[in-house]
């Protein structure tokens, strides 16, 4: 399985020397309630039941499916492993009227094309999982982002947007 | 050692939040006109003068929580003990509405609905209420015909509804439910004995009062009125300023991912 792995100690230089020594300490605590706060909710029922929220991925693969289905859309993904094995991820969105909503139409992805994604593997069948984010390789736009509808809502009306 | 402890009390604050708007099944907001512009246009009338709610409309009434949702304090909906203790036994994977079956009155998802008003010869005869997803496709129909309710109705999702406009207020007034939708996605329930009171004022351009009551004497102790507010639908939304197709059963995987077979029994 091709994952993305980042290692944020390769892009630190020696904390020791310039930040206080609890500041990491409270980095910590900061990022894990931040990853909290960013877990999906799934509008036609909820996240807990189905997804892990300790099973966050970040993989690239090959489209296979885009489902504008009800009551959720859902996006079919080849992802090959390390050892060559393609496994076919089945990822769930919210249901199509609100991804259209969103401004993503039919003809922005479509089966074939490569893309990143994060998302949230299934409980029990991980390549069942719930999709957090989606961009195809080689651009930094997002065809789909957890909570986008939700900030560009408040930013329509003059609230302040809510952290993604 | 305390700031430790401090973190970790945060770290768990955040995570029971999170936890529990996950069970509401509470999803982002709609694009609904803002507050400031709740007064920026007249309330629209229909040409008979019938004030227009036609909507689309966006919350109104309950989903995740019904009893904080509608105005009262944890504890305070006067449910009967047996109802309390079925509903602290309710689990989410066995709620109806997620194996495409109808929410029932009051409930509304995070998605549009809209009154559907319809007019024949006789005048407005009846009134649709038409929700974007999460019924199932089915629609609720509201008799404005003047006709009285049936004296042994066959229990029904959305039960017999008859309703007249006092003022500028629609009063809906609904018996013949069945037990079997749950109030929110926490559990709440009712019995069959339930009669429902909806009152809604649109009491400006963007928004539209519900004053909902319960009488239920076989799950409540006592009659009890909840409050919510509705909101317009922003007008000229591209493909979506009106309320789009939704087929709930066309593919509905609810519990694959985690394994589970029998969702939404309604137990």
């Amino acid at each position: 399985m091709k994952t993305t792995v980042e290692n944020p100690k390769s892009q630190i230089p020696n904390p020791k020397n310039r930040i206080p020594k609890r500041f990491g300490f409270w980095v910590l605590g900061f990022g894990i309630c931040v990853c909290l706060s960013l877990a999906p909710v799934l509008a036609h029922h909820g996240f807990d039941t189905e997804y892990d929220a300790k099973k966050k991925v970040k993989l690239e693969g090959v489209v296979t499916q885009v489902a504008w289905t009800n009551p959720h859309m859902r996006v079919y993904i080849d992802v090959t492993g390390a050892d060559g094995k393609v496994v076919n991820w089945n990822l769930e969105l919210t249901s199509p009227n609100r991804i259209r909503r969103q401004g993503w139409g039919p003809r922005d992805l479509v089966p074939g094309e490569k893309v990143i994604f994060e998302g949230y593997g299934g409980k029990v069948v991980e390549s069942r999982g719930s999709l957090l984010s989606i961009r195809k390789a080689g651009s930094e736009t997002y065809l789909f982002e957890e909570g986008k509808e939700d900030a560009d809502a408040a930013a329509a009306e003059g609230r302040p947007v809510p952290a993604r | 050692m305390k700031k430790l402890s401090l973190m970790a009390a945060a770290i768990v604050i955040v995570a029971q939040v999170q936890a529990q708007e996950q069970v509401r099944h509470i999803a982002p907001a709609n694009p609904v006109v803002a507050d400031k512009d709740v007064n920026s246009q007249p309330i629209p009338r229909l040409p008979d003068g019938t004030i227009d709610i036609t909507g689309p409309w966006f919350g109104g009434g309950s989903n995740g929580d019904i009893e904080r949702e509608g105005g009262l304090k944890p504890g305070e909906l006067p449910l009967l003990p047996w109802a309390r203790e079925l509903k602290s036994k309710r689990v989410p994977k066995d709620e109806p509405y997620t194996a495409c079956l109808p929410m029932g009155v009051p409930r509304v998802n995070p998605y549009p609905w809209k009154f559907a008003m319809t007019y024949t010869a006789k005048g407005l005869t009846h009134i649709y209420q038409l929700h974007e997803t999460g019924d199932a496709g089915a629609h609720r129909v509201i008799y404005m015909d003047g006709r009285k309710h049936p004296e042994d109705p066959i229990p029904t999702w959305w039960g017999h509804s008859i309703g007249r406009f006092e003022k500028d207020a629609l009063v809906i007034d609904t018996i013949g439910y069945n037990d079997k939708f749950w109030f929110d996605s926490r559990g709440t329930p009712h019995s069959e004995q339930l009669h429902t009171i909806e009152r809604w004022t649109r009491i400006n351009f963007g928004r539209m009062t519900h004053q909902f009551t319960i009488d239920d004497p076989g799950a409540f102790s006592r009659t009890v009125t909840l409050n919510f507010t509705a909101s317009l639908i922003r007008p000229g939304i591209k493909d979506g300023e009106d309320l789009l197709e939704f087929i709930c059963l066309e593919d509905n995987q609810y519990g694959a991912a985690a394994g589970i077979e029998g969702v939404g029994s309604g137990k």
